[in-house]
């Protein structure tokens, strides 16, 4: 009867390891897909530094995953973007170009992260455009960076359009010049389809936004 | 039986549903204001929460047993804590500490107005300074629309809190600019000779400056030079003036530069008429220059600079004494100017910085009839090492030697002299907190041609009283050798100068406010009685300033406001007395404004500026320098239009000075019997240039 428990425990024991082991994956999944539902309906700032919060919990329990690292800078930036305290703004950016380059050690040569560099660039430059005109290159080159290693990334052509949407014309922006590389960035959505379930899959709303506007 | 099958539920419920422990709590600063926002996590899983608004938090987790906590928030260092979990609910109350902000840092600032990157307090931008109406990229115009320095004259150069142009010394990376004005015209200010573009920030202190700097009694105009270019571009300026072409090539870890300027002034003056002097052959000057910059590891730099330009001009200058025959002055000009600089992080701890520089401005022409030639010279090796310890304090020292002096001859007769100066110094900023810093520096030196030591202490407090204010001190002691002009007739002993400043400074996101006042005490100046030279000269200067900058009350639009009183009198030179010199009017007030408009693509640029009448020595009035000119105006337009040329990036612009014509007068000559004069004016009534800049090759339009 002992030995008959001792087996039995023992069993149960592996089978629990076993399952655990499996799940080591699943839970990644599970906690990826989780802070994606929170990003799809994180709603202003505060929203978005929890879900960036979330994301850095998962980027450190996960070594060697840049996923995690990459809508941490994500959410950061949208935190940034919409939080109306100037105060934190270059902080939320700061701490985006950060996640953003933890992401690029982790998967270098990444065209959807060196996409995500220009966009946090490019709202850098924003905070005080007179001082920080040179991340204006910065970004371009991020974003050269991005369409030369894969110039089917419909992202690249959405921060460019945008980039270009909120330049000034004296600055070679405008919505006229946006306009053509938007509808470039609409065509590529259309046909793009993600390589793995967690890689970046938006922007494709926010093209549909920016031509709403154009027209 | 029973018991295995307890077991086997226990083994179950470990197994599948893992039990669930509730953390909750809160979190303050250290000071007891909640933190919203704040993440707190268990380390390496991914529970874990954000705080609300009122700083509260409430989460599970899975964990088990010794756990670390990690919390970290905006504005505050991260922190973590060792928890056991048990499985019972659990109740934290957090504290945080305030980060130390870069921003919001007790700063040593007294005397000093810093330029360039936004994110170190900087007052004025390099585009500030490049777009100023009036300046025309001139670095030095662009100072004197801060508060210490005088409005631009007659003379060239920065004349500080009743300081002359001589005490007020320019360096370029660390390094020690022996000529860096052009070549100069008789009563007439000249322009700068490096171009603000070449710089990423600056700073101007007009006091109280630290111990590397040393043989400025007033000022240091200190310029830092920019790094890599992002890319490989053509630039093309078109001036109605002249024109230049730069070339910038950027390589993989290293850059290179060359550019080449030509600018002739005769089309302009035939428009302008020249008040001042009868110009026979308008400036006419050319020159090159050559960078290099290297990143030679992830933290070391080399940079390399040289640049030689020539000019010439000649002109009749007249005189009160012979109205009817003018004084005939021709000048031609040669400069070579070699910077080298090296900076290197050694270890996290440790960092090199060494740099060597030569500089030689020669002018040769005729004066009158008789043949002149002056040959200044300057070479200087300087190496500085700075060790960074605890949170923000660091200690720094160094040393450097210059091999300087002057060649001079009036048709056959020839003079010269040649000083070696060496000089040691070591300075400490110490953060007693992230409210409190001192740093206290000095500095010797050893002068072979004087033959004499000196040793200056200089101190500098700052103390935060908010999280945007502060209030800052300093002192200092400052010396320096006699121009070469009384040197190269004898040694005589170090000029010495005492500051004693204090300042108070708002700092907000969108405007800043100073206010500073000061003492400056004189001594050892240099006397001329006849024909015997003696260190016997003193005087004083005190005042205030106040500072006013604002990008946030006009939408697309900046502007600031400087005032500067300054009471001065000095006792040196020729004078017989202790009096006010020229270059110390009382009340001198500017004030720039700059709005971009962008249905037009456009920005437009003001600059005013006021001071009171400067003094001026009259024969006929027995008090020395007892006579007082008019107030002087000046109220200078810009214009930039920001378009396409070609497809390429062009910024067409417009700058016009003295727009309403006001008649300034700086002073009067008078002829030696007292009965006739001359007045000084500005060398035109009016100005207006007209520019083209174009660069090729840089779709995102910035250089």
């Amino acid at each position: 009867m002992k030995i008959l428990t001792k087996t039995f425990s023992l069993a149960l024991i592996v089978f629990s390891l076993n399952t655990s082991a499996q799940s080591a994956a699943g839970k990644f999944q599970m906690g990826m897909k989780k802070g994606l539902e929170m990003l799809g309906s994180a709603k202003g700032s505060d929203g978005f530094n929890s879900t960036a919060n979330y994301f850095e919990r998962v980027a450190q329990a996960e070594a060697k995953e840049w996923t995690p690292f990459y809508y941490a800078a994500y959410s950061n930036l949208i935190a940034g973007l919409t939080t109306t305290d100037k105060s934190v703004k270059d902080q939320y950016l700061d701490k985006a170009l950060a996640e953003v380059e933890q992401a690029n050690g982790l998967s270098p040569d990444n065209s959807e992260i060196y996409a995500l560099k220009g966009y946090v660039q490019y709202i850098k430059l924003s905070v005080d455009p007179q001082a920080r005109l040179a991340m204006m290159s910065a970004s371009a080159a991020s974003l050269a960076k991005a369409k030369a290693l894969n110039p089917e990334n419909p992202r690249i052509y959405l921060i460019s359009g945008q980039n270009t949407f909120y330049t000034p014309e004296a600055f070679g922006g405008g919505k006229a010049k946006a306009k053509a590389i938007l509808e470039t960035a609409a065509a590529k959505f259309a046909i793009f389809k993600p390589s793995a379930p967690l890689e970046p899959n938006w922007g494709a709303d926010q093209v549909k936004d920016l031509l709403a506007q154009i027209k | 039986m029973r018991k295995l099958l307890l077991s086997f539920t226990l083994l179950l419920t470990l197994g599948f549903v893992q039990a669930q422990t509730r953390i909750t709590g809160s979190v303050k600063t250290s000071k007891g204001k909640s933190v919203a926002n704040a993440s707190i996590s268990i380390k390496n899983s991914y529970d874990g929460t954000s705080s609300d608004i009122t700083g509260h938090f409430d989460f599970t987790t899975t964990e088990k047993g010794k756990q670390v906590l990690l919390f970290s928030a905006l504005n505050q260092d991260t922190d973590s804590l060792v928890l056991t979990i048990e499985g019972k609910p659990m109740n934290l109350s957090l504290l945080m500490n305030d980060a130390v902000n870069e921003l919001e840092t007790v700063k040593i600032s007294a005397g000093t107005y810093t330029t360039g990157d936004a994110k170190k307090g900087a007052v004025l931008s390099s585009i500030d300074i490049a777009t100023l109406a009036g300046s025309r990229a001139d670095v030095i115009a662009a100072m004197q629309t801060l508060p210490g320095a005088q409005a631009a004259g007659s003379e060239s150069g920065l004349f500080v809190r009743g300081g002359t142009a001589a005490e007020t010394k320019t360096y370029f990376d660390g390094m020690l600019v022996k000529s860096p004005f052009n070549a100069t015209v008789p009563d007439q200010a000249s322009r700068g000779r490096l171009s603000p573009f070449l710089f990423k920030g600056t700073s101007f202190s007009s006091g109280g400056y630290s111990a590397q700097y040393g043989q400025a009694l007033s000022s240091a105009l200190v310029l830092e030079s920019t790094d890599l270019p992002e890319k490989t571009t053509t630039g093309i300026t078109l001036l109605s003036v002249g024109g230049g072409v730069d070339q910038n090539i950027r390589y993989k870890n290293s850059a290179l530069s060359l550019g080449g300027y030509y600018y002739n002034l005769a089309p302009a003056y035939s428009v302008f008429k020249q008040q001042q002097n009868n110009f026979i052959k308008a400036p006419e000057q050319l020159g090159g220059s050559l960078q290099y910059k290297a990143k030679t590891s992830g933290s070391g730099m080399l940079k390399f600079y040289a640049a030689y330009g020539v000019s010439q001009l000649s002109l009749d200058k007249p005189d009160p004494n012979t109205a009817a025959s003018p004084t005939y002055f021709s000048n031609d000009n040669s400069n070579i100017y070699i910077n080298s600089t090296y900076k290197e992080y050694l270890n996290t701890a440790w960092k090199l910085e060494a740099g060597i520089s030569y500089n030689r401005d020669q002018d040769k022409g005729l004066v009158a009839q008789d043949n002149y030639k002056r040959t200044d010279k300057l070479l200087e090796g300087r190496a500085t090492l700075t060790h960074y310890y605890g949170h923000l304090s660091n200690l720094k020292f160094g040393a450097e030697t210059f091999n300087t002096g002057r060649a001079e001859s009036l048709n056959t007769l020839g003079r010269s002299y040649t000083d070696q100066l060496t000089a040691a110094f070591a300075e400490t900023d110490i953060f007693l907190s992230s409210r409190v810093v001192a740093r206290t520096g000095l500095r010797s030196e050893y002068s072979g041609y004087l033959k004499r030591y000196n040793l200056a202490p200089r101190l500098s407090l700052g103390y935060k009283t908010s999280a945007a204010s502060q209030l800052s001190f300093a002192y200092g002691r400052f010396y320096q050798n006699p121009e070469d002009s009384y040197l190269i007739q004898k040694p005589l002993d170090y000029e010495q100068a005492d500051h004693y400043i204090l300042k108070y400074e708002l700092n907000l996101a969108d405007r800043l406010f100073r206010v500073e006042g000061y003492y400056k005490d004189y001594a050892n100046l240099i006397k001329v009685n006849g024909t015997s030279l003696d260190n016997s000269g003193n005087g004083y200067a005190r005042g205030f300033e106040l500072f006013l900058k604002d990008k946030k009350t006009i939408p697309n639009g900046d502007f600031w406001i400087s005032y500067s009183f300054l009471d001065s009198k000095r006792n040196f030179a020729n004078y017989p007395m202790l009096a006010t010199p020229a270059f110390a009017a009382k009340h001198t007030a500017s004030m720039v404004a700059k709005q971009f408009i962008p249905s037009i693509n456009s920005q437009i640029g003001a600059t005013y500026v006021f001071a009171s009448g400067r003094t001026y020595v009259n024969p006929n009035n027995p008090v020395y320098l007892g006579d007082k000119t008019k107030s002087s105006n000046n109220l200078s337009l810009s214009l930039s239009y920001l378009t396409h040329v070609c497809k390429q990036f062009t910024v067409l612009y417009v700058n016009a000075s003295n727009i309403a014509g006001f008649k300034n007068i700086y002073g009067y000559q008078y002829s030696t019997d007292g009965l006739t004069r001359r007045a000084i004016q500005p060398s035109s009534r009016r100005d207006l240039i007209i520019g083209l800049i174009m660069t090729i090759g840089d779709d995102t339009f910035i250089r």
